[in-house]
């Protein structure tokens, strides 16, 4: 088994809200192999994104925490390191690009200044060196002119033209694992494509680990190798890519793979939605989160919460159903 | 950012030619018995003389003639001497005052300055740091005092704060005096040896070396300073404090913490330079509420500053004088605004391309 270059385990974070504690991740477990891209899947609100900047510490707290939870990078416990070490293990190790590249540049700042800042701070260069690589940079993502644009602020940019900036800011240091957090969501169809083809090459230049959030089954097939569902601040179901598909195992999988518009669908039909919305957790939950929404739901669903089990060698998942024969496993 | 300035001067003609005919209207709306009321001694008694008054001074000619006579003055009837015209620089005679309201506004204006530049630095200097603090301690010992010390501060109006002011640490207390300066440095001041370099007191004071009238001056101004700023005090403190939160929570922010930046970068070079851009505006109409502020606390507090001399003139009628310091803090104002959208597209790269 190759080394882990980062796993995480039993991670768990909660919110203060005047309402309650919200249980926003809830002991998530998961490793991450060098050089492989990981696909992070999961409705809006299941705790997709908040795993990711909980161990990077990026969780506003308050009213977040970190509550439990380890998450090894290369041996070292990002959650026990001084705030000092774990700025230069964010944007020098690990980058992160955002969901909204029209929010997530800073708007009264040029775009050379905040594509320099990082490799000044983390390489040591001085202005000239990190002008020149930043204006580099801007080339290797597509941005002909580089050396003009520079100066320009972040709203003389299209969004796909800003996403690029993020992916060259993000990269800058080369760091060991991408996080991508839904880079995708905002952007238009094409050029969702341009995007998803640019990270591609990059990842196969540079040899990159990426973890890539989604919503998106349709993205992941074409980019991961291995994927992980999310429901609740759980993880339901785990699996290579292309055992998910061909294997599908968690009820909540089964609806989302449901709900994408198929292309070779030959008669046209209604496409499917799960019911319901996900769930708020106020309390840690005592029965299996999706239960409400789930078809094939049993009387021991509502009574405790399936555990994480491997069901084949590589394939994980939260469930006690078994979708194929809608019969306990 | 030049043309964009360019701009902006163009429009300060129009401007004041807009302020004069709305503030020469507002005059208008007295009526040619009371505007003649300064020019009669012993009222009752000489009231025949006033048709020969209102005549001798054009009071019942129509509007535009008389706000031609206002801007390029007017010759006299007996002497046929040009008398008046604010386009020559004559604003006219206050009568309450007994000299030209230029000279006036000249000596009274470098007070106002000094009282204002010590009320306003502060603020702006402190006021925003101290807000930036409050957002960034949410929640924290600094952000509830700030917030205690915001609504006390737009809650009380300047007149009534003046007053607690003066009766708590002038009578009770006795540590303050009103009024400019002691007689004896009153009295050095005006002597040869002293260079009036800006005609600011405070200034002056230090220019020269006597760090005792420096001392002096500022102990006479504490009072009327800490009732002119404290409104701006507690609008600054609130509006950086609720911009800076609002900041906190963008996105970039947290795009400057994933490049690993120091939290003091991300606080000061990310989200203060955005969170900035409402106060600036504030600032604009902050302006506004100085001018208002200053002629309460000079009245108050009985200093010699243009406040207290254009309340003079307003409750006893003085017409020409009122409509020069109208004038002069029109063009204040606009000078001020001109200088706050510049400041704004500083600030703001977004406004400069528009």
């Amino acid at each position: 088994m190759p080394e882990l270059l980062l796993e995480v385990q039993g991670l768990e974070t909660q919110f203060r809200t005047p309402e309650g504690v919200v249980h926003a991740v809830n002991g998530v477990s998961f490793g991450l192999k060098e050089g492989e891209t990981l696909g992070v899947v999961g409705e809006s609100g299941c705790g997709k994104s908040v795993t990711m900047l909980s161990f990077l510490r990026l969780i506003p707290n308050p009213p977040g925490k970190v509550t439990a939870g380890k998450a090894l990078y290369r041996g070292q416990d990002l959650l026990k390191m001084t705030d000092e070490e774990i700025r230069h293990v964010r944007g020098a190790q690990i980058g992160m690009i955002f969901q909204d590249p029209m929010t997530s540049l800073n708007p009264v700042m040029t775009i050379g200044k905040q594509l320099m800042e990082p490799l000044q701070l983390h390489l040591g260069m001085n202005k000239q060196q990190a002008a020149v690589r930043s204006a580099e940079l801007l080339e290797m993502v597509g941005i002909s002119d580089a050396k003009q644009h520079l100066n320009d602020y972040p709203h003389q940019f299209s969004g796909g033209m800003r996403q690029r900036v993020m992916i060259a800011m993000a990269l800058s240091c080369n760091p060991q694992i991408l996080i991508a957090d839904e880079p995708t969501t905002a952007l238009d169809v094409t050029i969702q494509a341009q995007i998803v083809e640019l990270v591609k090459r990059l990842r196969d230049e540079l040899g990159m680990t990426i973890i890539w959030i989604t919503h998106d089954l349709g993205i992941v097939a074409g980019l991961a190798q291995r994927v992980i569902v999310m429901y609740g601040g759980f993880i339901v179901e785990e699996a290579p890519v292309k055992e998910l598909y061909a294997n599908i195992s968690h009820p909540y999988t089964v609806g989302l793979i449901g709900s994408l518009p198929r292309v070779d669908e030959t008669v046209r039909q209604r496409l499917f939605s799960i019911e319901g919305m996900p769930p708020v957790l106020l309390n840690k939950p005592t029965a299996c989160p999706f239960a409400p929404r789930c078809k094939w739901v049993m009387e021991r669903c509502w009574k405790e919460n399936p555990p994480l089990e491997n069901i084949s060698e590589e394939h994980r998942i939260a469930c006690f159903v078994d979708v194929k024969t809608g019969k306990a496993r | 950012m030049t043309t964009f300035i360019i701009r902006r001067l163009l429009l300060v003609p129009v401007l004041l030619f807009g302020v004069t005919v709305v503030i020469f209207g507002m005059m208008m709306l007295l009526s040619p018995t009371e505007r003649s009321a300064l020019y009669i001694r012993d009222f009752p008694k000489n009231e025949a003389a006033l048709p020969g008054i209102i005549k001798q001074y054009g009071l019942d000619d129509p509007f535009y003639l008389q706000y031609w006579h206002w801007m390029v003055g007017r010759a006299d009837p007996v002497s046929g001497e040009r008398k008046g015209g604010i386009l020559f620089g004559d604003f006219g005679f206050s009568r309450t005052a007994s000299e030209p309201v230029v000279t006036l506004i000249k000596d009274r204006f470098p007070n106002t300055l000094d009282l204002t530049i010590w009320a306003v630095a502060p603020v702006i200097l402190v006021g925003i740091w101290l807000g930036v603090q409050a957002a960034v301690h949410h929640n924290g010992i600094i952000d509830q005092a700030a917030r205690i010390f915001s609504i006390v501060g737009t809650s009380f109006p300047t007149f009534v704060f003046g007053l607690l002011m003066l009766m708590l640490f002038y009578a009770t207390l006795h540590w303050f005096q009103p009024g400019r300066l002691s007689d004896v440095n009153l009295r050095i001041i005006s002597q040869p040896g002293f260079n009036h370099y800006t005609s600011l007191i405070t200034f002056d004071a230090l220019l020269n070396g006597r760090f005792d009238i420096f001392l002096d001056a500022i102990r006479h101004m504490v009072l009327p300073i800490l009732t002119l700023s404290y409104i701006s005090w507690a609008t600054f403190l609130r509006v950086t404090r609720s911009s800076m939160l609002e900041t906190l929570r963008m996105e970039y922010v947290t795009t400057a913490r994933a490049k690993g930046l120091k939290e003091s970068d991300v606080i000061y070079k990310h989200a203060q330079p955005n969170a900035m851009i409402p106060v600036v505006t504030l600032a604009g109409f902050q302006v506004i509420s100085l001018l208002g502020g200053v002629v309460i606390t000079e009245t108050v507090f009985n200093y010699p500053g243009i406040g207290s001399a254009a309340a003079r003139a307003a409750v006893s009628l003085d017409v020409v004088a009122v409509l020069g310091f109208a004038l002069f803090d029109g063009l204040i104002l606009i000078v001020a605004n001109l200088i706050v959208d510049i400041l704004y597209a500083v600030v703001d790269p977004r406004v400069r391309l528009s």
